[in-house]
């Protein structure tokens, strides 16, 4: 089966800074691919170069086949390709009910036509990651682990085939990362592949099939989880000091 | 509970609409420049209220409808018809030309490209010959004020209708995505640009009508009547004052405040600029969210909601 | 040939004193994040304070300067301590609103006290030219590109040189670390505002020298202004220095290839060109 997203030689400079240098990799439908690194390795980076927030300065990215580097975001989204970003971003004066229905109107395809429709659609993903009891709530109003659960409903609303999570674990406590952890689990078991950038090892070792280490805006390991974790590099990365 | 709502605001348009035959003619003046203002205020609201752009600029949409209808009635003795489908269509064509490039800007930038794009256009019809240049140009006169009360009333339901529309509809959230965070919004699939252009060429059309209907009125247009700066003050202060983003907001800050504005000043034009000034100052500092969020909050907040307001955004 | 030298020279004589007019807004701009759509509103004002003195007290223009800045000194330190300082964590639209609020009453003002004719200040030396290589220039515009450049020097040592200077660059980079470091930003924001009110005042005291101007000068003033900070950036004085020459050479030679009444026309066509092509600004950085 040819992979569902493919990236060659994706660059991305900042007038001087080489945030991510010739990447590649593929995602294979179904699987769950780790995105780990130290800090300011470029993670972030490539899931916005994937989503179109950001335009690469080098690079070919393949989704389902189709080219979509030169793609505007939105229209990304509409082949399936959904994000959580890592600063929350509830649209505020919304309230959570209304934020998810944003993802159901204009998700894959061109979404739902009717407001009604979709607000039905929201109220079942919000369940879905167990946030249904605050539907009517202000999105602002909600503590840090709801946030997360909302950005992920926002982004499942979408209908996505690709979701891409960007450290949703953060700053969770033991409890609410199982939760959260369950919650993937059963994203995936509806056949939504997914990439997620993480540094929670208990996160990645029980979900990831595959790691791809980032270090510098370069990728230095690809493989199966347990044997990347192993790797001596990986280690010297995320453990060694770099004498500046 | 919804038909009644209904009905009440069926038998509001009514009774409004019977104003002209049941008032004194200064009365029916003062209701013709409040529905065109509240026109105006509205058309605003769907940019700067519903997608968040603030045009300063939204005057020339004004200005080219004052003149597409004046150019056509004056100059080639067309219907009005013809005159403010000319006006409207000058305005559409101005706001997909330059909303493109100017869409692209944010916060304070696109209003100031909108003031200055306004600012250009003025000086560009200035010194057209066709439009009279300087000296602007004459319409034929249309005895019976009530026919433009009618006529502005009618632009109001109709543009009030639209904005309607617009809170509730797929479009609508579009609109409000965009204006929360743009960025979400074309992640979660909005495009953008198509949606903001289209707010931006629909604020533009009804403007251009309020404007036609003005020229007509007072059968005259030159280029520092028809693109007058301070109704760009007026409208955006009415729509921020009323309430952006509601239905119903721009009404109440125009009617509200063009209403004040008259009972104050002798002169009607001149004493309007002191007060509208002072209301947009306190407005900011104590209500920068317009009445209909005073409306909201009031209940829960009292008279601190006006101290919140402020200590959240001093210094 | 010597026309086109005749109307260069014009260009920047009227460039210079462009530039101190954006210098006001420029430095509220770049410090403390505020466009303030009443500096137009300021110029005028300082002209109509030259006007007086000149007409009441036969103070010479040139020599009013000081007085003019200080009025609107206080004229601006005023409004940002008491108003704005209240709005200065608001969204920008807010800001551009009060100041448009402002804006509108000052007009209002200026047009009640001192009526809507076009006035000018004219005095006794107004008409005298010299020439040079060719070209006549006139003794004020020359007094008042002098003066212009004067001012901006001043404005730019007083920046990097003083400790008032030091502490307004401070509370643009970083609010929370001035404040550490003993700086009261509502002080110094007052003084930043009065500032930029003060350049436009001096701006306001040669406009009337050189041009007519009536109350309602300002919004058509605030525009070039903004459009002299956009093309030059807001990094250095010398940004807006050279913005202001482009903007004066550009309405000189619009002037006469095109025609006097399109002078306006070009300037913010322009703006709205660059503001389309590189909104960021031209020289220096304005986002």
């Amino acid at each position: 089966m040819p992979p569902l997203l493919q990236i060659r030689d994706l660059s991305k400079r900042f007038s001087g800074l080489v945030a991510v240098d010739k990447v590649d990799f593929d995602i294979q439908t179904g699987e769950i691919l780790g995105l780990i690194g130290p800090n300011g390795a470029g993670k972030t980076t490539i899931v916005s170069l994937i989503s179109g927030t950001l335009r690469p300065t080098s690079g070919h990215l393949q989704f389902a086949g189709t080219p979509i580097a030169q793609l505007p975001a939105f229209r990304r989204a509409h082949l399936g390709i959904g994000r959580t970003f890592q600063l929350m971003k509830p649209f505020p004066g919304l309230d959570v009910l209304d934020n998810v229905a944003l993802g159901a109107l204009f998700g894959a395809g061109s979404g739902q036509r009717k407001l009604t429709q979709a607000r039905d659609d929201a109220a079942y993903w919000l369940d879905f990651v167990e946030l249904g009891h605050r539907k009517a709530q202000r999105a602002d109003d909600l503590g840090g682990p709801d946030r997360k659960r909302l950005e992920l409903a926002k982004a499942l609303a979408m209908r996505p085939r690709l979701l891409l999570l960007d450290e949703v674990m953060a700053g969770l406590n033991h409890t609410e990362v199982d939760e959260v952890i369950a919650v993937i689990r059963k994203v995936r078991e509806r056949g939504i592949t997914i990439l997620v950038i993480e540094h929670v090892m208990k996160a990645i070792q029980s979900l990831c099939d595959r790691l791809l280490v980032l270090h510098h805006g370069q990728k230095i390991a690809e493989g199966p989880t347990e044997a990347v974790l192993a790797d001596p590099q990986v280690i010297a990365a995320y453990l060694g000091q770099r004498r500046v | 509970m919804r038909a009644a709502r209904g009905i009440g605001l069926g038998a509001a348009i009514a009774l409004l609409a019977l104003v002209p035959w049941i008032a004194s003619p200064t009365l029916v003046q003062f209701g013709i420049t409040t529905l065109l203002l509240a026109a105006l205020a509205q058309s605003w609201n769907i940019i700067g209220g519903y997608t968040g752009y603030a045009s300063f600029g939204n005057s020339v949409f004004f200005g080219l409808g004052s003149y597409g209808t004046a150019v056509a009635m004056a100059q080639f003795d067309l219907p009005f018809g013809v005159g403010m489908a000319l006006g409207a269509v000058l305005a559409i064509l101005c706001a997909l030309l330059f909303g493109f490039p100017l869409l692209r800007l944010r916060g304070h930038y696109f209003a100031i490209a909108t003031l200055a794009l306004a600012l250009a256009i003025t000086g560009i019809v200035s010194n057209l010959e066709i439009a009279g240049r300087n000296i602007g140009l004459v319409l034929p006169l249309l005895k019976g004020d009530w026919v433009f009360y009618e006529m502005a009333l009618v632009l109001v339901v109709l543009v009030t209708a639209v904005v309607f529309w617009i809170s509730r509809s797929r479009f609508g959230c579009a609109l409000i995505a965009i204006r929360e965070d743009e960025d979400a919004a074309a992640v979660m699939g909005v495009n953008t640009t198509r949606y903001k252009i289209t707010a931006f060429a629909l604020s533009g059309f009804f403007s251009s009508l309020a404007g036609g209907i003005h020229a007509y009125w007072i059968t005259f247009v030159d280029p520092v009547s028809a693109f007058d700066i301070s109704l760009n003050v007026k409208m955006i202060i009415m729509a921020i004052f009323g309430g952006p983003g509601s239905v119903f907001g721009p009404l109440i800050g125009a009617v509200i405040l063009s209403g004040v504005s008259d009972l104050l000043s002798t002169e009607v034009s001149n004493m309007a600029s002191l007060f509208f000034g002072a209301v947009i100052v306190l407005a900011v500092v104590f209500m920068p969210r317009g009445l209909v969020h005073v409306q909201q909050n009031f209940r829960r907040l009292r008279w601190r909601y006006f101290a919140q307001n402020v200590r959240n955004h001093r210094i | 040939m010597s026309l086109l030298l005749q109307v260069t020279a014009n260009g920047i004589l009227l460039g210079g004193l462009y530039a101190l007019m954006a210098l006001g807004l420029g430095l509220v701009w770049g410090v403390l994040n505020i466009v303030n759509l009443a500096h137009g509103a300021f110029i005028m004002l300082g002209a109509y304070a030259a006007f007086y003195l000149y007409t009441l007290l036969q103070i010479d223009p040139f020599v009013a300067l000081p007085v003019c800045m200080l009025a609107l000194f206080c004229l601006g330190f005023l409004l940002q301590r008491y108003v704005l300082n209240l709005i200065v964590r608001a969204p920008m639209f807010n800001t551009l609103l009060i100041t448009f609020g402002f804006d509108v009453v000052l007009t209002y003002l200026a047009q009640i006290a001192f009526s809507a004719d076009f006035r000018a200040v004219n005095p006794v030396y107004a008409g005298a030219n010299f020439a040079v290589a060719g070209v006549t220039l006139p003794l004020v515009r020359v007094l008042a590109f002098g003066a212009a450049l004067l001012l901006t020097t001043a404005l730019w040592l007083l920046l990097a040189r003083t400790r008032l200077g030091r502490a307004i660059r401070a509370c643009a980079q970083n609010l929370l670390a001035a404040r550490l470091y003993g700086v009261q930003p509502r002080t110094i924001y007052a003084l930043t505002f009065g500032l930029g009110a003060a350049l436009a005042g001096a701006a306001g005291d040669l406009y009337g020298v050189v041009s007519q101007f009536n109350p309602y000068i300002g919004n058509s003033l605030t525009a070039k202004s903004f459009a002299i900070c956009v093309i030059g950036g807001l990094d250095s004085p010398v940004g807006v220095i050279i913005g202001g020459l482009f903007l004066g050479l550009l309405e000189s030679l619009t002037a006469l290839y095109v025609g006097p009444t399109y002078t306006d026309v070009a300037s913010f066509g322009v703006l709205v060109l660059i503001l389309i092509v590189r909104p960021t600004g031209l020289l220096g950085r304005t986002a």
